[in-house]
This record gives C-alpha cells, structure tokens and sequence, in this order.
C-alpha cells in the first residue's frame, strides 16, 4: 500500500504552518508587539544580545555561567543520591529508615527550597546549587535504589565468598549493575534540575540566563525573553543528548545492544 | 453454508520493497462447511500466516480467499479467531468477555445472560461469571476464549495453536471437551497445531505443509476412520491406543520428518 | 496497636495483638529521631540559630498566628485553597487537552506527524521558563498561573497517553476485530482500557509538575497562595512561617496525589495485584 501523501509532508507543514502564523499575526498588527514579537524580531534580538551585553554580559556568558551552576548541583545530587540508593538496596535498615523521610522530602515542590537555600547559602552560586540539588536529587537516589535491587543476589553472594569487602562490592558490584537504571535517573533528574535552577533565577538568584528573563520582563522586552527561552531549551537539549548518548552506550556494553 | 475457499494463494512479506519474502506460495484448498481441518507442519512453514490471511487479519498477495462465496477483506465476525495467547481482555470480567462477540450483532439482554449460563455450563466453569482473566488458571482462560468465539455464533473458528501454552494434563482434558463442544455446536474449524495426536484425534482432515517457501504437502483423510472406528465415544487415551490411529499419525509423523530431513 | 521491637516479633501469631511489619517500627522510630534532634538543636542546645532554621515551638506558633490571624494576605486555609484550586483549574484543562491529542497521536501517525515537530521546538524549554512570558501575557493574576500549570501538565499527558495508546497490545485489538466489534467499540474496549495504566501515569506526572509550577509561578509573583505566604515569610527573614508554608505545600500536593491514586485504583480495578 503507498500512503496518498508521504508523512513528512504532515511535519513539514505544521512547522510552515506554527512559523507562518506567528510572523503572520505580528506583521499584520493582530497582536501587539509588547505581548508577541515576530520571528523576526526574536532572532534580531538574538543577534543583537550575542553582540552587546545585556544586564551585565553577553547571550552565551549568562548562558554558560547557568550551565555551570548546574553542573555544581547536579554532581553534588548524584554523588550523594546514587551511593545512598545503592546502599539502600543493600541494607534494608537504612532502606526503612530512609524511605519514610525520603516520601516526605519527594512531596515539597523542589522551588519550595528556594528561602532556605538563599537564608543558607545566599543569593549567590550557594543557594542555586541548593535548588538545583532538591530538584535533581530524588531520580538519583531512586534509580539507583531500584537498580541495586535489580542486581543478581547471587553475584553478591559470589562476590562475598571470594572475599570482597563492602566496598569493592558496592563498586564492583552493585554499581555496574545498576549502572543502566541509574544512567535512565540521571537524565530525568538533568531535566528537573535544570529547570529548578532556571525556577531559582527567576525568584532569588540575580544572575544567569533565568535573570536574563525577568529583566527582559520588567524591561517589556518579550522578545528577550523568547531569546532566553530557546536558548535554554537549547542548554537543556543539550544535556539531554549527551546522557542520553551515555545511556545508549552504558546499554550497548551491558546488555549487548 | 461455510465453507473456506482459499484460491492459488501467496503472501509475500515486504512486497515492492528491497528484500521481499515468500511466506506462502500457491496454496490451494477448500474447507467444506462445519468441516474440521488441523494445520501441522514445521515452525516457520507459514501456519499461522495462512490462518491470518483467512481470518483478515493479514492481506493476499496473489490469489483471493472466499468465505461462504465472499471474497476476505477484513476481519469480521463470522471468522472468529481463537489465539494461542488467549487475548482475553483484561479488564472485562468472564462473563463480559464470553458476550464481546455477541454485543456486535446486537443480541438482547436475555439472550447473553443465557448463552453465558450455557457455556460456562458447557466448559464446567460455573460459578466464574464475574471474575477477571488473572484470577482463572491458563486452562480455564482458555476456555473463555473458546467461549467467546463459539457465543459470536461464526460459521468459521480458527484456532492458532489454542492449546499451545497449556500443561499436558490440561492439554488432554481440552482435547476432549473441544470435541465433545465441537459435536454439539458443529462449525467450519481450522485448528493450527504442533502436535501430531492432537491434529488426527481432533480433525476430519490433516492438513501438513511444508516450508521454503510455505506450500502444502498433503492433505489426510481421518473422517472416514473416526467415524468407521467411533472415536467420539470413546475416551482420548483409548483412542489413542488404536492401531488405525497410530496408523494416521504414523504417516504424518513421516511427512513431517522427511520436512525435517530436507532442512539438513 | 502494639508495636513490637523490630526482630522480637514472636512466631506464634496472637489474636489480639496486631503485628507490626519492621519497617514500619523503624520508619516511625527515624522520624521520631529526627523530630527529637531538631527540638534538641534548636531550642535545646541551640546549635542552630533562629535566623537559619525554626525551633518546633516557633513552628507551632507560626502555624496558630497564620491560621487564627492570618499572615500574607490570608490564612492558611485561604492559601491553600486557592493554591489548590489553580492547580485544579490548570491541571484538568491540561488533562482535558493533553489526553485527547496525544490520544489521536499514538492513533494516527499523520496526526503524529503534524503535532510532532511543533512539539518538539517547544518541549525542551522547561516549564518554568514560560513564567515571564505569561506574566507579559496574564500579568501577576490567576490567568498567568493558570497558563504555566496549563503548559508543564500539558507534557507529560500527552506524552504518556501517547506511549500508553502506542504500545496498546496488538492482539487485544485484533482480538475484538475477529469478534466484530466497530472501530468506535475497539478504542472504548480496547484502546483506552489498555492505555490507562499509563494515562495514569501521566495524569501523576502532571500534577507533580503542577505543583512544582505552581510554587515557582507564585514565588515570582502572586497576591494570595501558598507560594505567596513563603515569600513574603522568605522576605520578612520569618523562619517558622516558611517551614509552615513548606509544609502545607507538601501536605496539599500529597492529598492531590492521593485523590488521584484513589481514582486509579477505582478506574484500573481489573488489574492483577501485583
Ligand atoms: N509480519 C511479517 N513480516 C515479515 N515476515 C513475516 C511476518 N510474519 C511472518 N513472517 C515470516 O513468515 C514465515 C511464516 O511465519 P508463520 O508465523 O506463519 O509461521 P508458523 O508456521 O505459524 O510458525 P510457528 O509454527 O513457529 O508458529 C516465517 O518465516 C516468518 O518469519
Ligand atoms: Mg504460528
């Protein structure tokens, strides 16, 4: 059977139709330029934004000084999630003892961390890495748990009679073989915590590309505050390629493909 | 009257594209009405393709399929198809299971409620009526199933291996009950299998095909000898034990095998 | 109930005297723990300053003056209601939206096809980014969180309707084919039954999100709300109040989630125990 129209025509014209409208309601004056500016103008004031500073420093700078707060907040919800669910799925004391507190921690919206960690640790990089570590946190410590629980009680046992210490069984063991689900964790909690911190410059942090928004806000400058949409939603794009590259490799050398 | 014609048929899977494949090529055969053919033949020899094909689920290539004089265009109910998994709906108990079938040609109230007495009856599953698949055993799952195919009254069933995924045990006791159901509702059956006593003791012919591409081997008389002999009335494991049966399953045992050899 | 000490449990099962499953024994006793360490630090020993972390008699007094008296613009249960309600409000139109597309997504790939690209420009901006651009739109009222809760709960209905409707068992649909059943009875007796355990799932996400919007839209800017209350606690250096606040976040968002498990269960009654 061969299809009347092929479906990459259906993809082609949704993106003509989504781009056309939006150029077409701005240039035809249906809606103001101080609530929706064209394409156009969004990608003018891209160019303009990567040339001149803005609220202190240029598109990308603002870009790159976010991305390295994140990767301050996430590593530090990874190095603590991860060995704590992987031990969690070793010892069941510590499993009950910190599920309970853990299902409460889960229910508070991660942005609502946001006065504790400026009181903290200040409106500085101190208090981002804060939100971002409650927002990155819980996948962590999740997937490794499960993953742990996952592994083979007998590879344990093997380790165990050859005389593996518990650490060598928790690096040798436990973590490789959790290593897909905890890998799937991370990138759910790269999302979460890129968006906490864009949620923490938005509320407290006064820099960043997060800031970049809400001075583009007060400024009645919608069009930068489009520009720093897309290019977060590039940042967080991004990493998401990048572990989800991780993830296929981890999964290709674990499981044979 | 339905009777299955299934005319010079081939499938050839990924037709027009870059690796095309034979599945069935040319096969020829007619079921009479309330006829009951078993399908063997080796893994892979396009059983359950030509199963398909019938019920409408899979399109003909080359050749055409007809149903009671109507050429196969999709599935419908009057081929009601019994899977080797079951596919019983989860989420619908037995009794709203067994009456799928029956609510698409809008039967009444009164007449679901008593075709459900009938065969839960008839499958000796009283009792069971508002249960759900997960809480029944393999066996009695799938006699819902059958259930549900014989209550959607088709003129054909086809069965794919129904029995496939049960014990032995449960195997031989569905065995029996599909014949005893079989005397009392009798219908067009094509019943795909692997094992060689199930295909002679259930069917009037024996169906073996043989592979590369899928063709038919031989078509076998067992109508003539059941009846002559009365299986019916006797127990499964009697029947069995009779020289004319061991006779039967002897020769497709050698079809069978001479398959096997030509593979090697 | 009794409770017994965790490994003391004994064989013979006694009548009246329930037993208690271990890890109950020592979740309690942790938290229990941990509620005695804060008390003991703050207004015991004071290792932790009032400026950083409340003491519990704060706490409890924050609570009392925020529901007697009020605090931000309203009491606690004002708050909470209307926090709740725009994540109502916000959450269904979401669902009511999001189930039905990502529906006709998973059931027809030219459907697929048309919505995909769109969505995939706009997916990776998180949530939260759209926070500005709606308070350029909506200003600082209900409208401007509405629509933020409205975009985050949108994702993950229509993707997990999608996957769930994509990944419906195929023999189950040609199940009902061969029965006779119209296409309209395949996608009510098949399709949506067969996809709900993972619209639920994204029902569950959705609300999640909700909540984690929410708090962030009205941390920007709002004039009533749970997320109000902590700011304005957040501004006045007001410990105790946004340990209070905090807490009815998580308290409100946990009976949400509840309701909706509730729901679930009623809706995929059919399935298996574990
Ligand atoms: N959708 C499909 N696309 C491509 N090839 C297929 C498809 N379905 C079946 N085939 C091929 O057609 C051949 C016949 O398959 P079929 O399932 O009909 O065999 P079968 O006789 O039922 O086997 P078995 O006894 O193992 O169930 C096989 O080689 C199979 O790989
Ligand atoms: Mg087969």
């Amino acid at each position: 059977m061969t299809r009347a129209v092929p479906l990459w025509l259906y993809s082609l014209s949704s993106l003509v139709l989504f781009f056309g409208v939006w150029q077409g309601v701005t240039v035809l004056g249906l809606v103001s330029p101080f609530v929706l500016p064209s394409p156009v103008t969004v990608a003018e004031r891209a160019i303009a934004m990567m040339q001149r500073p803005f609220a202190g420093a240029l598109l990308w700078e603002h870009a790159f000084s976010s991305f390295l707060r994140f990767l301050g907040g996430f590593g530090l919800a990874a190095a603590i999630g991860v060995p704590l669910g992987l031990m969690m799925g070793r010892f069941r004391l510590l499993d009950e003892m910190v599920t309970p507190v853990f299902e409460a921690y889960r229910y508070v919206a991660p942005l609502a961390w946001v006065p504790f960690a400026a009181l903290w640790f200040g409106t500085g990089v101190g208090g981002a890495i804060m939100v971002i570590f409650t927002g990155a946190f819980a996948p962590c410590l999740i997937n490794a748990y499960r993953g742990a629980r996952l592994v083979d009680k007998h590879l344990i046992e093997a380790a165990q009679t050859h005389g593996a210490s518990e650490f060598r069984i928790a690096t040798e063991v436990l973590l490789p073989g959790a290593l897909p689900s905890i890998v799937a964790g991370l990138r759910v909690s790269a999302g979460l915590g890129w968006q906490s911190l864009i949620g923490a410059e938005l509320i407290v942090v006064s820099s960043g590309i997060g800031y970049v928004m809400i001075q583009g806000q007060s400024n009645l400058s919608p069009q930068t505050v489009i520009t720093a949409m897309l290019v977060i939603g590039l940042i967080g794009l991004l990493i998401d390629v990048g572990l989800r590259g991780v993830e296929t490799a981890v999964r290709r050398k674990w499981e044979g493909q | 009257m339905s009777e299955i014609v299934i005319d010079k048929v081939s499938k050839i899977f990924g037709d027009g594209g870059a690796k095309p494949f034979v599945a069935i090529d040319g096969v020829d055969l007619r079921v009479e009405d309330r006829e009951f053919i078993s399908v063997v033949g080796p893994s892979g020899c396009g059983k359950t393709t030509l199963m398909r094909m019938v019920a409408g689920l899979e399109t003909v290539s080359r050749g055409e399929i007809r149903v009671a004089g109507k050429p196969v265009t999709g599935p419908g109910p009057d081929r009601a198809v019994v899977f080797q998994q079951f596919a019983l709906f989860p989420w619908k108990t037995v009794r709203e299971n067994i009456v799928f079938g029956m609510r698409s040609r809008g039967a009444s109230r009164e007449e679901r409620d008593e075709a459900v007495t009938y065969y839960l009856r008839l499958m000796k599953m009283e009792g069971t009526a508002d249960k759900y698949p997960h809480q029944l055993s393999g066996g009695m799952q799938q006699r819902v199933a059958i259930a549900r195919s014989y209550a959607t009254d088709p003129g054909v069933l086809l069965m794919d291996e129904p029995f496939g995924a049960l014990d032995a045990q449960t195997r031989t006791i569905m065995q029996e009950e599909l014949v005893r159901v079989s005397k009392g509702n009798p219908r067009t059956v094509m019943f795909i299998t692997h094992s060689v006593e199930e295909a002679v003791y259930l069917a009037d012919r024996v169906v073996v095909m043989g592979r590369n591409p899928g063709h038919i081997r031989e078509v076998i008389d067992v109508a003539s000898t059941r009846q002559a002999e009365r299986w019916s009335e006797e127990p499964i494991d009697d029947v069995m034990e009779k020289p004319s049966f061991t006779h039967l399953r002897g020769q497709v045992w050698r079809l069978l095998r001479e398959q096997m050899g030509a593979d090697v | 109930m009794m409770p017994t000490v965790a490994g003391a449990v004994p064989a013979k099962r006694n009548a009246w005297r329930p037993r208690v499953r271990r890890s109950v024994v020592t979740g309690v006793a942790t938290i229990v723990a941990l509620l005695v360490a804060w008390w003991l630090s703050t207004s015991v020993l004071g290792l932790v300053g009032p400026a950083r972390f409340p003491s519990p008699e704060a706490f409890v007094a924050a609570l009392q003056r925020i529901w007697t008296q009020g605090y931000a613009g309203g009491t606690l249960i004002e708050h909470v209601v209307q926090s709740v309600r725009l994540v109502f409000v916000g959450f269904l139109t979401a669902v009511a939206v999001g189930v039905p597309l990502g529906f006709l997504m998973g059931y027809d790939r030219r459907i697929e096809a048309f919505v995909n690209p769109v969505f995939l420009v706009l997916r990776p901006i998180p949530p939260l980014a759209w926070i500005p651009l709606a308070i350029v739109w909506f200003s600082l009222g209900d409208a401007s969180k509405v629509f933020v809760i409205f975009v985050s709960a949108f994702v993950p209905s229509v993707i997990n309707t999608y996957t769930g409707v994509r990944n419906v068992r195929k023999h189950l649909i040609e199940a009902a084919l061969v029965h006779g059943a119209s296409r309209g009875r395949v996608i009510r007796e098949v399709y949506l039954p067969d996809a709900s355990p993972m619209i639920f799932t994204g029902l569950r996400l959705s609300l999640q999100a909700s909540w984690t919007t929410l708090v962030a839209a009205e941390l920007v800017g709002a004039f009533l709300g749970l997320g109000r209350a902590l700011q304005t606690a957040y501004r006045d250096v007001n410990t105790p109040m946004i340990l209070v606040a905090m807490v009815a976040i998580a308290i409100s968002g946990a009976l949400t989630t509840i309701l909706l498990a509730r729901l679930e269960k009623r809706v995929i009654r059919w399935r298996a125990e574990a």
